[in-house]
């Protein structure tokens, strides 16, 4: 016989109560946790969909001639400045302090060729890269494998005659490329070679209609490029894809401007921060939401454990008559409402989980998972025993407070 | 000195409301002897309670003081005269106020519950003091499984657990009928003639009459005292005690 087990009596002989706060408990844990592990989870989503949105720093040499326009950024390469871009500046990137967070590096020479003798603008890239990159290019065909393969814009295979309109399904459409899913295109590929310069490149692929300037480019290996041109080892242009959950885009811009100070280094953040900021807003929702539950919780709490020290003044003032110290009857009230709010918070925390995991799907499309973390459990714990014992300091102090000849009297 | 002293103790409570109290208890003095079993008798709401929960320490007098074993009780803090109450006061209340969701040696145990022993000696002295009130077999009952008559000495077991120099007992055969009565009574008598200080109150002038002294009180003060040996004398001859 100790002060627990009087709470523990106390416990087994008020189940029904016991259970109703455990469960009140339970729904204000149960709500922080879903809607903090939802947005937790939906930002971790945002952070993999800013490397499938593609660069997000871009690199360029310093220059006062705007000559040709990429992408809606300037590249100088084409004129003849005295700081070009090299190869060496691409493997420069790789050295930065944060590089374990670039997913991506995508160097490029750009350059007017005749393909089929038409002026066109050539892509040299580092094809593994560009295509990790450019993950929304819907490719038929397959990914260049030798050196002399070659991609070919909509618009530029449209005008070679390399491709005409599908009608039924694709038969030999792309095949080989699973993670570019391209599907059935509405063309099918009917020529194999293009003169790129003077020299005939195997077509691998044709990228699907973009509407944006690849659909006018024709891409080729980089070195053959470098070669085509006469510029051996140089670039116009590096993009950087940097893995970004809450990664410092501005750190890794500054990291590589002091690696590469003689270049352009600008980081660009488009859609994606619309996205972000309206998980941020859906994080403060979700914070005022769960304050609102957990202080309804409290304020059961509180009413309960008030008319539990009512209920029990007489049993309160008998133990205090007894030789009970105040401390003691705080001690075994107090073990009581441990037991619960944990026992609430731990309820809470696996219905939270539960909630979001059948929530998620209506939140977002790709892959977003909701993690098992330690570190939520504990503080899901933990602010379930804080709201319980706050909420019940007061009716525990009154309890103590009870005047036992009061309560002894024959009633 | 006597083990107890009362010293000029007054109380009035003071109502919600009406600013001046209604006095219950006027300037009463006696003493309590070791080893005395003292009863107080008196009309309803003479303040016979009040009394006795200012001998129990768990009630502020408004005036006087309050010795016992030499200790001034009302002086100690809150939570060291709970630890006096714990050491020195054994307490048989009118309705038992038993912890219905206890058995009845988790009762005998409460008041050890706080204190620093261990779990086999709380047991063992608590089976002890259900020995003496005859509950030995009854240990895991709990008290609805108990007849009035037990319920009672559940009582007066749980009161006698912590070994306290001082029982209080306020009506303990109030609820009970005649025979159960005195079966409580003669627990109480014969605790006292193996030495147990006993202090207790009662409507009953057969049950006084068990005491060495009667203390009479009415409209909060003490009026007489009556010495009861020959009702004693008379009582240790009547066999159907
Ligand atoms: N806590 C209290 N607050 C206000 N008045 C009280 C309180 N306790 C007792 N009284 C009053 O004090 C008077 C004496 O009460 P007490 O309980 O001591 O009487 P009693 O002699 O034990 O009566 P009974 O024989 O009915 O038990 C009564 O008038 C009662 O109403
Ligand atoms: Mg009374």
């Amino acid at each position: 016989m100790r002060i627990s087990t009087i709470a523990f009596a106390n416990l087994r002989r008020r189940k029904g109560k016991a259970f109703f706060l455990v469960s009140g408990i339970g729904i204000g844990i149960g709500t922080a946790v879903a809607l903090l592990s939802l947005s937790v989870s939906l930002r971790e989503e945002i952070g993999s969909q800013m490397d499938q949105f593609g660069a997000n720093i871009v690199v360029t040499p310093h220059s006062d001639s705007l000559a040709l326009d990429y992408g809606g950024v300037s590249v100088a390469g084409v004129s003849f400045d005295q700081h070009q871009l090299s190869n060496d500046d691409a493997a420069g990137i790789r050295r930065i302090p944060y590089r374990k967070r670039l997913s991506v590096v995508a160097p490029k020479l750009l350059g007017t060729v005749d393909v089929d003798g038409r002026r066109t603008l050539v892509a040299g890239v580092d094809f593994a890269s560009e295509l990790r990159l450019k993950k929304w290019w819907r490719l038929a065909g397959r990914a260049p494998e030798s050196a002399s393969d070659v991609l070919l814009g909509y618009d530029v295979a449209r005008a070679a005659s390399a491709i005409e309109p599908f009608p039924g399904t694709s038969a030999d459409a792309d095949k080989s490329s699973a993670h570019h899913s391209a599907a059935s295109e509405e063309f099918r590929i009917t020529k194999e070679r293009v003169t790129i310069g003077s020299r005939e490149h195997r077509i691998a692929g044709v990228i699907g209609q973009t509407g944006g300037p690849e659909d006018r480019m024709v891409f080729a290996q980089l070195s053959q490029v470098q070669d085509l041109l006469g510029r051996p080892g140089q670039l116009s242009v590096i993009e950087v894809s940097a893995l970004c959950k809450d990664c410092p885009v501005e750190d890794i811009v500054t990291q590589i401007r002091k690696e590469l100070p003689h270049a352009n280094v600008s980081a660009i953040q488009q859609s994606v921060r619309a996205r972000a900021e309206a998980v941020d807003r859906l994080s403060r929702f979700s914070l005022v939401v769960s304050a609102v539950v957990l202080a309804i919780g409290a304020l059961m709490v509180f009413t309960t454990m008030m008319s539990a020290v009512v209920e029990r003044t007489k049993e309160i003032g008998v133990l205090r008559a007894i030789g009970f110290r105040r401390t003691h009857i705080i001690k075994g009230l107090m073990i009581e409402v441990v037991i619960i709010s944990a026992a609430g918070g731990i309820v809470g925390w696996l219905a939270g989980l539960l909630a979001s995991r059948l929530a998620l799907p209506y939140f977002t499309e790709a892959g977003a998972q909701i993690e098992l973390r330690v570190s939520l459990a504990v503080f899901a714990i933990a602010i379930a025993m804080l709201t319980g014992i706050v909420s019940s300091v007061y009716p525990v102090i009154r309890a103590s407070r009870l005047d036992p000849s009061e309560a002894v009297r024959y009633v | 000195m006597a083990f107890v002293a009362v010293e000029n103790i007054s109380k009035t409570y003071n109502d919600q409301g009406s600013r001046i109290g209604v006095p219950v208890l006027r300037d009463v003095s006696t003493e309590i002897g070791e080893g005395e079993f003292v009863c107080l008798m008196g009309p309803s709401g003479s303040g016979k309670s009040t009394l006795l929960t200012i001998l129990g320490a768990m009630n502020h007098p408004s005036q006087g003081r309050l010795v016992i074993d030499g200790i001034d009780v009302y002086a100690l803090s809150d939570e060291r005269r709970a630890d006096f109450r714990a050491q020195y006061l054994g307490f048989v209340f009118q309705q038992h106020h038993l912890m219905p969701y206890l058995n009845a040696i988790e009762n005998v145990m409460l008041p050890l519950a706080a204190l620093p022993l261990a779990a086999i000696e709380k047991r063992r002295r608590a089976l002890e003091v259900l020995e003496k009130v005859g509950l030995g077999d009854k240990a895991s009952r709990l008290p609805s499984q108990l007849s009035g008559g037990e319920q009672g000495r559940l009582a007066i077991a749980r009161a006698l657990v912590n070994d306290p120099p001082l029982v209080l007992a306020d009506e303990p055969t109030g609820t009970l009928d005649t025979k159960t009565g005195d079966e409580i009574m003669r627990i109480f008598v014969e605790l006292n003639s193996r030495g147990q200080t006993i202090f207790m109150v009662t409507h009953n002038p057969a049950n006084a009459a068990l005491a060495h002294r009667v203390l009479h009180i009415r409209d909060g003060e003490l009026e007489w005292t009556s010495d009861t040996k020959e009702a004693r004398a008379e009582l240790r001859f009547n066999p159907t005690l």
